[in-house]
């Protein structure tokens, strides 16, 4: 979000995609250039957001980074609630939907399961961050209402 | 073709998971009935769903604080006796007793309830439970002004907007708020978009990171909660205007807010905790919010407002339905001659004027939760103590008798907190062939006779 803050967030698509927010979520994963965006070189008033950005990325665009979704097991108490926010979990678990838990063994596309009191992820390829149909997600709902602020994602 | 492959491969699946067994937690009041465990011959394997609280009633099975033996205080230091002793005992010092007292009784079940009612009966004693400083309360008022119920399912399946009044959901109940809140029912399909959650508490606690961008937080002033609902029900009963300062220490644009969604929307569930219990000023926050939910279903067309009690221990609940059904009042039973009698006394009363000699608690640790001049006369007389685990009671209690777990070791009836009976199932045996609590007090019973 911070990087998209200092692009021009005119949506000109001189880019190639879609919207700002499109091209700041490809430069977080290292997919594009800063200087693929035009206007920011050409117009001087984007001087000033420019220079920060290339002060956020540190010279490090265009390397590819990875998806991380970090669970704080200390601070974390088993209240289930990333499980049953989870869309993709509750598309393939029929019992998640009313707040249930899970049967096991895990169906393969679940993400979170809470086992001896506290929350363990699965596997992180069936996120929506990275699994898209044609359209970029935004998605933050298991960082956004874990009480405990347990959850974190990140790219590394 | 198709048809007998599929059979085959599902008979292999059943198989592999026929150790899975699917249980009730005793660890809070919500009873989660969908824990799933994995047992390998005996013991317990794998522990799944449960939160921090449900796995550590698994853990007290193996515990260091577990009590194995009967245990009697002679010279200040406690002794192993046999069973047949210690229960010949626990006799002796009934009957030698003129006014026994016994309090808890809400970390047991149904069953040892109605044995521990009947004991009460047999000896003209009196016996309370940790509802009266606690959730009953509710219920005296309600029996006056009525009350509106809803179950778990119906909070899942209808309600839209769930108020959280002076309860901090987030720590004392974890999964509450994953299941009403999050979970998507059947006339609220996208969940937790259509659902708002509204908190109105003395500070930030918890629950306030749970909240969306449609959620509204309210942060009173303390003891001022019964400002706002006597605000409320001025509004709704006629044409008032809202003061421009605001009331209690919520500003105006908020209160606009509040009013709006209370009025516009279908089904409210307002779940409350301690906070409401204690009297503020003349009146009583509790008895006004009664007033107020009948209020507001009046005026309503569609849906209706209801009131949810969010207690601790996993049984209270219990304890309310069986002495009602036994004797006629939910709470402070005082009996002679094997009648119950009218007396405005409760526990704290009986034990601030010494008015007893023995005292009988089961399942619970007053010791360590009453102020501390009511817990020294307590400890003046003396004690029996009926329960599973150490406790600041068990350091001052005569004679102590060691119970199973209910829910783990044996089996039993409880209620959750929505007032719906559930069945407590029996996965492993007890260690040194301990008895369950409702056979414990009935052997005691058999014995009196």
């Amino acid at each position: 979000m911070e990087l998209f803050q200092y692009l021009p967030q005119t949506n000109c698509k001189k880019c190639g995609k879609l919207t700002c927010m499109a091209f700041s979520l490809e430069l977080l994963k290292g997919n594009v250039n800063i200087e693929e965006c035009t206007p920011l070189l050409d117009e001087s008033k984007y001087q000033n957001k420019y220079s920060k950005l290339k002060e956020l990325l540190k010279g490090e665009e265009g390397q590819k980074r990875e998806l991380k979704i970090g669970i704080d097991i200390v601070k974390c108490d088993g209240c289930g609630i990333c499980v049953t926010i989870c869309p993709v979990n509750a598309r393939y678990c029929y019992s998640i939907l009313s707040g249930k838990v899970a049967d096991y063994p895990p169906d393969k596309h679940q993400l979170f399961m809470v086992k001896e009191g506290k929350c363990e992820l699965l596997s992180i390829e069936n996120c929506r961050r990275l699994v898209t149909e044609g359209k970029e997600r935004e998605c933050r709902v298991c960082e956004t209402y874990c009480p405990r602020v347990a959850i974190k994602i990140e790219y590394i | 073709m198709i048809n007998k492959k599929f059979l085959i491969k599902k008979n292999t699946e059943f198989k592999k998971m026929s150790d899975q067994i699917k249980i009730t937690c005793s660890g809070c009041s919500l009873l989660c009935d969908d824990i799933i465990i994995i047992k390998h011959e005996k013991d317990i394997e794998k522990i799944l769903g449960t939160c921090l609280k449900g796995k550590e009633k698994f853990n007290q099975i193996i515990s260091k604080n577990r009590i194995l033996n009967p245990l009697i205080r002679k010279n200040n230091s406690l002794e192993k006796i046999n069973w047949d002793i210690a229960l010949d005992k626990a006799v002796q010092m009934i009957n030698n007793s003129i006014k026994p007292v016994l309090y808890g009784l809400s970390n047991i079940s149904c069953e040892a309830q109605l044995n521990a009612i009947k004991i009460a009966r047999k000896i003209n004693g009196f016996i309370d439970s940790n509802s009266t400083i606690c959730q009953g309360q509710v219920l005296n008022f309600a029996s006056k002004i009525g009350i509106t119920t809803m179950t778990l399912t119906d909070i899942i399946n209808k309600s839209d907007v769930i108020i959280l009044w002076g309860v901090n959901v987030v720590e004392s109940i974890p999964r509450l708020l994953s299941k009403i809140l999050f979970s998507r029912g059947k006339f609220r399909i996208t969940g937790r978009e259509i659902k708002s959650l509204i908190i109105v508490d003395i500070y930030k606690t918890a629950s306030f990171n749970v909240l969306g961008t449609r959620d509204l937080a309210l942060i009173i002033k303390p003891d001022n909660d019964i400002e706002l609902i006597r605000f409320l029900k001025k509004y709704c009963r006629e044409e008032y205007k809202i003061p421009a300062g605001g009331n209690s220490g919520i500003d105006k644009q908020d209160l606009e807010r509040l009013i709006s969604i209370l009025l516009n929307s279908e089904h409210i569930s307002i779940l409350t905790g301690q906070a409401l219990i204690k009297p503020q000023g003349e009146g009583h926050p509790m008895k006004e919010l009664l007033e107020l939910i009948k209020i507001l279903n009046k005026y309503k067309k569609i849906g209706r407002v209801s009131l949810m009690m969010v207690g601790g221990h996993y049984n209270m609940v219990g304890f309310e339905h069986i002495a009602l059904a036994e004797t006629g009042k939910n709470q402070s039973i005082q009996f002679r001659n094997g009648k119950s009698v009218q007396t405005e006394e409760t526990i704290i009363s009986k034990l601030q004027n010494q008015d007893f000699d023995l005292s009988i608690i089961v399942g619970t640790d007053p010791i360590s939760h009453f102020p501390a001049a009511i817990s020294k006369n307590l400890s003046s007389k003396p004690m029996i103590l009926i329960d599973n685990k150490k406790s600041g009671t068990y350091l001052i209690a005569d004679l102590i008798l060691p119970t199973a777990i209910t829910g783990i070791e044996c089996e039993g009836l409880a209620f959750r907190l929505d007032h719906v009976p559930i069945k407590l199932k029996k996965i492993i045996d007890p260690p040194n062939n301990i008895l369950s609590d409702a056979k414990l007090l009935e052997n005691i019973l058999m014995k009196l006779e």
